[in-house]
């Protein structure tokens, strides 16, 4: 259990015993009557005593066979005792015939070197009884196949390296031996987590097992002469700073891989106001950023796109399949637990004409309820509680099934949805990731998208995941606390459900009069091809029903020019019409701030986020910088925050990385397109 | 096979899967069920997971209820009796409480609190202690959720704030309240003299 867990529930049974009443809360007791009539339509009701029933068989069957087991040692030992009171005759007969009396006395063996057969195969017996208590070795399977991703930059940025795999070995564990290059060797035995794929006990110190993420690198500057265009794809998912908050509750720094700057920043809630009659508003600020880069002329701009809001009555009903990973690793950490509670808080706040449909895939994908009305609550929740973790992760097969049940399901008009929940997608089958992403992504150009939740640390699988989202046009995120699902279920559901903008894309265009030279922070898997910004066909980000989405720059600007700083394009399809819109919106020097004091506090806010991802993935942009520095400043913002919960986790979460990162890291800085300027 | 005593007790007869039946019943069961783990001296948070146990056990388990032996009631209360002795085992078996209950509070956040420590009367004098000296707000926030249960929404409701500064003020209040008896624990207040 995680400290906050752990400290909730102690105060939590504190506070409780303080109380001076004999009686529980009515809340208490609605909410567990509740469950307990659900309890009544779940299957398998009786499962008490079927448990026992099967209990019983087992030690029947048990106790069968030692027994049997006993009188077999017995007749061969009675054997053993009547061979040799015989072969000694033989002896005898023999040891007169070798004129030695001693052979009389030698037990078993007749003729020294010769055997009786019973002898022998008593012998055998008690070897091989011997034997069962030794781990019996097993045929190495052949490893399976490896998730490997073809790089995704384009234009002008080059490949990042190959994918790297990050194996982990807990803190707390240091004995243990590094296994990389064991073959892959499943677990017979039924508790044991079935290990993880590339790497079982993790070496090198690494916090977790088998954690992949991918190094896409870090943008350089761009001179505007060389290119002032800049064009990505919108990105709305959380995943990255979900998952590198879990690493440092758990007192690990994150890898730098797992950084992705741009979930960090989205995650925070910058107070958009939401547009009234359009689909998108967008929001520009900008203020010198110098004195915290150290590069001269240094600003950094701000902008905000903002998708219309629809309340959750005029939300499109929702047809929802869920597929959940259900193989044994979904054990650990109780994470099937936790997938369990944040879809019955999901189911809790759907409306009664909503649909859900439940695949899972274990060793083998099945249906487990085929599509209700949420009116069945009941059967819904029964279900869900019904499901339990074991066996191996055929995820092909359970996708697929789940997809089956979603086109079967499917109505026009609808929200059309799987949601996949899983650890981490370690064998995707037989036809390998990229025919599962396109079957995703031909899925979602029908009008079924797909949304991955992902769930534990340890066997898990960030870079997949996230095509996963990407290519079902939904999202990614990662949920490792009940509150997190609260948070995107109870949250704003009609936005996690609801696209209202598709293929969304955001191309800047720089003035090079004015602006020397720019670097986007973060997207950089979300790259657009600049002649690929009209291109209908390309694809962007999907956006829910009020999301935002922000995206940072540094600039530098010439020496004393003012006037226009740039024009940025929006791009996007409606998701029913498939019509395409665009518009536009100027910033120029005259709206930049005299000083970043000046700038707004959610301005400040994103700066800071921005600050502290790009120091933990030792950006080369951010290499004079340490925590300590960013620290201060998350410090004196968070009293302008104090209503939110998350700039004040922020802070915590700094201060633990602060702690935990060694004081002066000669680990190489991430950044191989390094435009290192010589100031004027 | 006894002789109901008043017309409210369940009719043997009704204990499948009708809703309201079981609803009524447990409606009146589980303060029963409650009131008898407590008066055993169990901590609250305890005596609510063995109720949900009890609870439980009584529904998978209703095949098994027997009109011959008694009421509904005296059936779910011998269920609870039973949790309640294989609770005692448990404890038996586990070792004695190690060193006073400061060693505890001082590692509120690292390990979940023993039974033993939560029933002690000396706890709860020392959070009623420390709840008395949080703010207004972050006392009726705690009090709302822990003692009374109420979700998130209920309580914003209740305090005219919105759901998230109910989040909020629910975390400093925790951290609020650790950090008060860390000052006012025994050990603390020994040192201080």
């Amino acid at each position: 259990m995680k400290r906050k867990e752990i400290l909730e529930q102690n105060i939590s049974r504190m506070v409780k015993s303080a109380g001076d009443s004999n009686r529980p809360s009515d809340a208490f007791c609605d909410s567990l009557v509740d469950r307990a009539i659900a309890e009544l339509d779940a299957p398998d009701t009786d499962q008490v005593q079927r448990k026992r029933k099967s209990f019983m068989r087992i030690r029947f069957l048990k106790i069968t066979a030692y027994a049997a087991g006993i009188l077999v040692i017995c007749g061969i030992g009675a054997s053993v005792l009547l061979q040799t009171f015989t072969s000694q005759s033989d002896r005898g007969e023999r040891a007169i015939n070798d004129s030695d009396p001693l052979y009389y006395r030698l037990p078993a063996k007749s003729i020294e070197g010769e055997e009786s057969p019973l002898v022998r195969e008593s012998r055998k017996f008690a070897q091989r009884l011997r034997d069962q208590d030794k781990p019996r070795p097993m045929m190495p399977k052949p490893a399976m196949k490896r998730i490997m991703l073809a790089p995704v930059m384009k234009s002008k940025i080059p490949p990042p390296p190959m994918l790297q795999k990050t194996t982990s070995q807990p803190a707390s564990s240091p004995s243990r031996s590094p296994v990389i290059g064991k073959p892959y060797v499943p677990s017979e035995a039924p508790n044991r987590h079935p290990m993880a794929h590339g790497g079982t006990t993790p070496p090198n110190a690494e916090a977790y097992d088998a954690m992949f993420f991918k190094n896409y690198g870090v943008n350089p500057f761009v001179d505007t002469d060389d290119d002032h265009l800049s064009t990505f794809a919108t990105d709305v998912d959380t995943g990255s700073f979900t998952v590198c908050r879990r690493y440092l509750l758990d007192g690990n720094l994150p890898p730098n891989d797992a950084v992705r700057v741009e979930e960090f920043v989205n995650y925070f809630d910058y107070g958009y106001a939401a547009p009234q009659e359009d689909t998108f508003r967008i929001y520009a600020e900008a203020a010198p950023w110098s004195e915290w880069t150290g590069r001269q002329n240094s600003y950094l701009v701000r902008f905000g796109l903002k998708a219309m809001e629809v309340s959750d009555a005029n939300r499109k009903p929702a047809i929802l399949t869920f597929v959940i990973d259900v193989s044994g690793s979904m054990n650990r950490e109780n994470r099937l637990g936790l997938v369990k509670k944040s879809l019955r808080m999901l189911v809790k706040r759907l409306r009664p004409k909503d649909k859900i449909g439940i695949a899972v895939y274990g060793s083998q994908g099945r249906k487990v309820l085929d599509h209700v009305n949420v009116k069945k609550k009941k059967k819904i929740l029964a279900a869900i509680d019904s499901l339990q973790a074991g066996g191996s992760t055929f995820a092909e097969q359970g996708i697929r099934i789940g997809y089956e049940m979603a086109d079967v399901a499917y109505k026009e008009g609808c929200i059309n949805r799987v949601i996949l929940c899983s650890d981490g997608v370690a064998n995707v089958g037989r036809t390998g990731h990229e025919q599962i992403l396109e079957v995703i992504k031909d899925k979602a150009d029908k009008g079924i998208t797909l949304s991955a939740l992902g769930f534990g640390m340890g066997n898990y699988n960030d870079v997949l995941l996230e095509r996963l989202g990407d290519k079902g046009n939904g999202y990614y995120a990662y949920i490792d606390t009940i509150d997190e699902a609260k948070r995107l279920f109870d949250g704003n559901l009609t936005g996690a459900l609801q696209v209202v903008a598709r293929d969304v894309k955001i191309q800047v265009d720089f003035n090079p009069e004015v602006v020397r030279s720019y670097r986007l922070i973060g997207y950089e898997n979300r790259d657009v091809a600049d002649d690929k910004f009209r291109d209908d066909k390309e694809d962007g980000g999907e956006m829910g029903a009020g999301h935002s989405a922000t995206a940072l720059y540094e600039i530098k600007l010439w020496q004393d020019k003012t006037g226009p700083v740039a024009t940025t394009y929006i791009r996007y399809k409606d998701p029913d019409t498939r019509q395409v819109t665009e518009f536009n919106s100027q910033i120029a020097t005259a709206d930049f701030h005299e000083s970043f004091d000046e700038a707004t506090d959610a301005f400040a806010l994103a700066a800071v986020v921005t600050e502290f991802a790009e120091v933990l993935r030792k950006s080369y942009w951010a290499k004079d910088k340490t925590l300590d520095d960013v620290l201060q400043r998350a410090q004196q913002l968070s009293k302008k925050f104090e209503e939110d919960t998350d700039a004040i986790e922020l802070v915590d979460l700094i201060s633990r990385a602060k702690k935990i990162m060694p004081p002066h890291s000669s680990d190489k800085q991430t950044g191989e397109n390094e435009d290192v300027f010589v100031d004027p | 096979m006894p002789v109901a005593e008043n017309a409210e007790q369940l009719r043997p007869a009704a204990l499948a899967d009708d809703a309201e039946t079981w609803r009524a019943l447990l409606k009146r069961a589980i303060p029963m069920i409650y009131g008898l783990f407590v008066r055993r001296r169990l901590n609250p948070g305890l005596a609510e997971e063995l109720v949900q146990q009890t609870v439980f056990d009584a529904v998978r388990g209703r095949g098994s209820f027997d009109a011959g032996k008694g009421t509904a009631e005296q059936w779910m209360l011998g269920i609870a009796r039973n949790n309640l002795a294989l609770e005692m085992r448990k404890r038996a078996t586990r070792p004695s409480l190690d060193g006073d209950i400061s060693t505890y509070l001082a590692g509120i956040d690292t390990a979940p609190l023993p039974d033993e420590v939560l029933e002690k009367a000396e706890t709860a004098r020392l959070v009623r202690a420390a709840l008395d000296e949080l703010d207004e707000r972050e006392q009726k926030v705690l009090r709302a959720k822990y003692l009374d249960d109420l979700p998130a929404r209920t309580i914003a409701q209740g305090m005219g704030i919105t759901e998230k500064a109910v989040h909020s003020l629910l975390y400093r209040a925790r951290n609020s309240l650790r950090e008060k008896l860390k000052i006012l624990h025994p050990l603390n207040e020994e040192e201080a003299k």
